[in-house]
């Protein structure tokens, strides 16, 4: 009896085997098969088509969804589906990617993408988040705003600048100092302007000269090739910097890119590692 | 030879279980994404394990009822207003499947919205200009009037020549303000917000500093099956009428 349960358990054992070998062997992706899953429209030399690809290609060709979609136009969406798969086979054949740097290019940025996914794909926690911004809290402020006037003097006329710099300092209205040392608004600046802008506009030297001036502040007079400046600070407010909340978006946004860039170093030290590269003697 | 059959029974019994499943599922998959909610049967399937897998991949964001949190730029699932697509489970799947500026080529990632207090608005395209402190300001109190709240209406007067001129935020916001859900432009009329809470300091930090927010793309990350059953779980919550009827 005993015997007879161990062949029958050997046996079910056995067939079990068989049954799930022949389950994966012809579900395993890549198998060759005659059935179109389900996912799918169409198999390309076992290539599936995309039943979502297809349905958005109906949608964005004829402003329809499958159910409203004619016969004909089905037809033609899958026939323009396969051809370019077909193509797409045949690029691959002929290696359209060692010649063509459209492909090359798109092929780049494809696998660089694709890296990016997994990093994306990863929800960080708060605490993380939280740990990233407390070590790089520097960057999180806002851009600050400056409301500054550049006044110019005649080159070499420093005697005026510096009196000038002086009566501003003491309150008298800017009219007034401009027209008695004869000096110019520059007009490089108007209104409140960020900081980025204003040192674009007023130029690094300046720039550099009217950021730390408190409001009402006055700049001691700044040679430069095309006259004597004096900058009035009207009013000076300073990068603030962001709390987590605040900075929170950007902080996710920064904290991902991180992780991108650490994983495409990763990836391709992978492949520079496995791949056997020759170089040149001239080049080396 | 009793274990055996009970053995033999509950193979059965788990091979007929699958099978039904795998049926359903091919069902699903075959059909049209937009007409399955009238199908109760497959949308009873669907839905409670899309709900499963919702809560599995989508939930540390959305929470388990797809409710919207202002403070880090998630939508609110459960409503009528659409950023992308109209709302139909294909436009959903869409981006299930492919994510919003996840990276995937196939993604929606036609827009983001620029961050205008720095030196390059929108790193890919060099032709949106930084605006200054007081535009900004205009803007703001433009956007103010355009949903009925109190503003500064010299500001606001010009506010709007900045949105339909220098600005360009009429590019994807529509001149009429009411966005576009073929980008993923937000409505800016109707005091729905995406992040913050709508006041005037949360929409400068906005149109200051830039939106974008990021969805990931779970295709080859989750079945095609499972993809369509967390778009009919997210259908389900914005059209829980619909579906009891």
């Amino acid at each position: 009896m005993s015997s007879r349960r161990s062949f029958i358990f050997m046996g079910s054992g056995a067939l079990l085997g068989l049954l799930m070998a022949g389950y994966s062997l012809f579900t395993a992706r890549g198998t060759s098969t005659l059935v179109v899953p389900p996912e799918d429209v169409a198999l390309v030399n076992q290539q599936p088509i995309s039943r979502s690809d297809y349905l958005q290609q109906v949608q964005t060709l004829y402003g329809v969804d499958l159910e409203h979609a004619t016969a004909a136009q089905r037809r033609r969406v899958l026939d323009d589906m396969i051809r370019e798969e077909l193509f797409v086979q045949r690029g691959k054949e002929l290696d359209v990617a060692s010649t063509d740097p459209d492909v090359r290019s798109a092929m780049v940025n494809s696998v660089e993408q694709e890296i990016a996914a997994d990093a994306i794909t990863a929800q960080p926690s708060e605490a993380q988040l939280h740990g990233y911004y407390a070590a790089h809290r520097a960057r999180y402020a806002s851009e600050g705003v400056m409301n500054v006037r550049d006044y110019v003097f005649a080159p070499g006329d420093s005697k005026a600048a510096v009196e000038a710099a002086a009566a501003l300092r003491s309150g008298v209205p800017a009219p007034a100092v401009l027209a008695k040392w004869r000096a110019s608004d520059s007009g490089k600046t108007a209104d409140d302007e960020f900081y980025f802008a204003a040192k674009i506009h007023l130029g690094d030297a300046l720039y550099e000269a009217a950021k730390d001036l408190a409001d009402g502040g006055v700049s001691a007079p700044i040679e430069r090739a095309d006259g004597i400046h004096v900058l009035h600070m009207l009013e000076n407010k300073k990068p603030v910097p962001f709390d987590y909340a605040a900075a929170r978006d950007k902080v996710l946004t920064d904290f991902r890119n991180e992780a991108i860039g650490h994983l495409r170093t990763g990836d391709e030290g992978f492949l520079r590692k496995r791949a056997n590269v020759l170089i040149a003697d001239d080049v080396r | 030879m009793r274990i055996l059959l009970v053995l033999a029974g509950s193979a059965c019994l788990v091979a007929a279980v699958l099978l039904h499943q795998s049926v359903l599922e091919g069902r699903l998959l075959r059909a049209d994404p937009n007409v399955l909610p009238s199908n109760p049967a497959l949308m009873g399937f669907a839905v409670d394990r899309g709900r499963a897998l919702f809560e599995v991949h989508c939930a540390a964001c959305h929470g388990t009822l797809g409710q919207a949190d202002p403070a880090h730029g998630i939508p609110s699932l459960s409503d009528a207003d659409w950023l992308y697509g109209t709302g139909l489970v294909g436009d959903i799947e869409q981006v299930v499947r492919y994510g919003i500026r996840s990276s995937h080529p196939k993604a929606w990632n036609l827009a983001i919205m620029p961050a205008y207090a720095t030196p390059r608005p929108n790193p890919r395209d060099g032709a949106i200009q930084p605006l200054s402190p007081g535009n900004i300001r205009d803007l703001v109190e433009f956007l103010f009037t355009k949903q009925g709240r109190k503003a500064d209406p010299a500001a606001a007067a010009r506010g709007a020549g900045l949105f339909a001129g220098a600005g360009g935020c009429y590019d994807c916001h529509a001149s009429d303000a009411k966005g576009d859900s073929a980008i993923g432009a937000p409505n800016l009329t109707d005091g729905i917000t995406l992040y913050g809470d709508g006041s005037r300091e949360s929409l400068t930090m906005s149109i200051s500093y830039g939106r974008h927010g990021m969805c990931p793309a779970w295709v080859g990350r989750i079945t095609p099956a499972g993809i369509r059953e967390v778009a009919l779980f997210v259908y389900s919550l914005s059209h829980p009428r619909e579906l009891a009827r």
